[in-house]
């Protein structure tokens, strides 16, 4: 019993040795030394993404003759039988809908954990 | 309703929040910072400097916090870790033998307090013993928790805590309870 009592005061000890340190500017000087918030830096990701995607599309519209890829291309499938662009247009939507789901999913997890 | 630690640790991977980062250094700053003090033999300079190094280091390296342990236990490991890279640098890593204990330890010089005394023992334990000591007994985390934050097994957290407490039993035996 003796015993179980030293150490019951000992702990109490230790813990009321550890006063709470007021915080005295200590915050601010993290956050002062905290690197700029990522928007800034994300801002210049997707000018950078946007600005080089319009180049390669106006590259890809010059060197295909005017865009005559696409006229072809639409007349290749106007020519296909309807089941075909069916089965297309259903493949193209769960592509959609899986990658969607994959982002959702992921985003929740974040924020989950 | 107040956030919890989670909701703001979510807030800055989501939307690099800072401001819901100043909130948990606001929460947490007392806790680390002490811990840091003990740690250093009560450097406070030395330890504000090392509680600074922590909380940077967790806004840089937060999206590898997995929510797996609590929120303090992980900023602990991160706090010790601080800790242990300066000693090293200081060559202050290892802690202070049975006979240098021994010799330092005089009943008959009058105390000026048992908090003064108390202070006076947990810096003359070794490294190993103290940090057991004080994650365990006096920041309250489970053996579990404390190997963790230490990074080493859990039957040694175990070992460190009795021996160390044995010790400061034995030190402050004058003031203890008869």
């Amino acid at each position: 019993m003796k015993q179980v009592n030293q150490e019951d005061w000992l702990d109490q000890q230790l813990r009321e040795a550890a006063p709470y340190i007021d915080d005295e500017g200590f915050t601010a000087r993290v956050l002062q030394q905290l690197p700029p918030p990522r928007r800034g830096t994300d801002f210049l990701r997707a000018a950078i993404l946007l600005g080089m995607t319009f180049i390669a599309s106006v590259l890809a519209y010059v060197v295909s003759g005017g865009g005559r890829f696409v006229s072809v291309t639409i007349e290749r499938l106007a020519a296909l039988p309807a089941l075909w662009v069916f089965v297309l247009a259903l493949a193209s939507g769960l592509v959609v809908a899986a990658v969607g789901a994959t982002a959702a999913i992921s985003k929740g997890w974040v924020l989950e954990t | 309703m107040e956030l919890t630690d989670a909701d703001l640790v979510a807030r800055v991977l989501v939307n690099d929040d800072q401001h819901a980062f100043g909130e948990l250094v606001r929460r947490h700053q007392s806790p680390v910072r002490g811990l840091l003090r003990q740690l250093t033999r009560t450097d406070v300079a030395l330890a504000d400097d090392l509680a600074q190094q922590t909380f940077l280091r967790a806004y840089k390296n937060i999206r590898s916090f997995r929510g797996e342990a609590r929120f303090s236990t992980w900023l602990y490991r991160i706090a010790y870790n601080c800790f242990r890279e300066d000693a090293r640098r200081r060559k202050e890593l290892v802690g202070i033998d049975e006979e240098q204990l021994q010799t330092q330890h005089d009943p008959q010089v009058a105390s000026p307090g048992l908090r003064h005394d108390l202070m006076r023992a947990l810096s003359l334990l070794p490294l190993n013993e103290r940090s057991a000591v004080l994650l365990c007994c006096q920041n309250g985390l489970s053996h579990d928790e404390a190997a963790r934050v230490l990074d080493i097994p859990l039957g040694t957290v175990k070992t460190n805590v009795l021996r160390g407490r044995e010790k400061l039993k034995r030190m402050l035996a004058d003031w203890g309870p008869n």
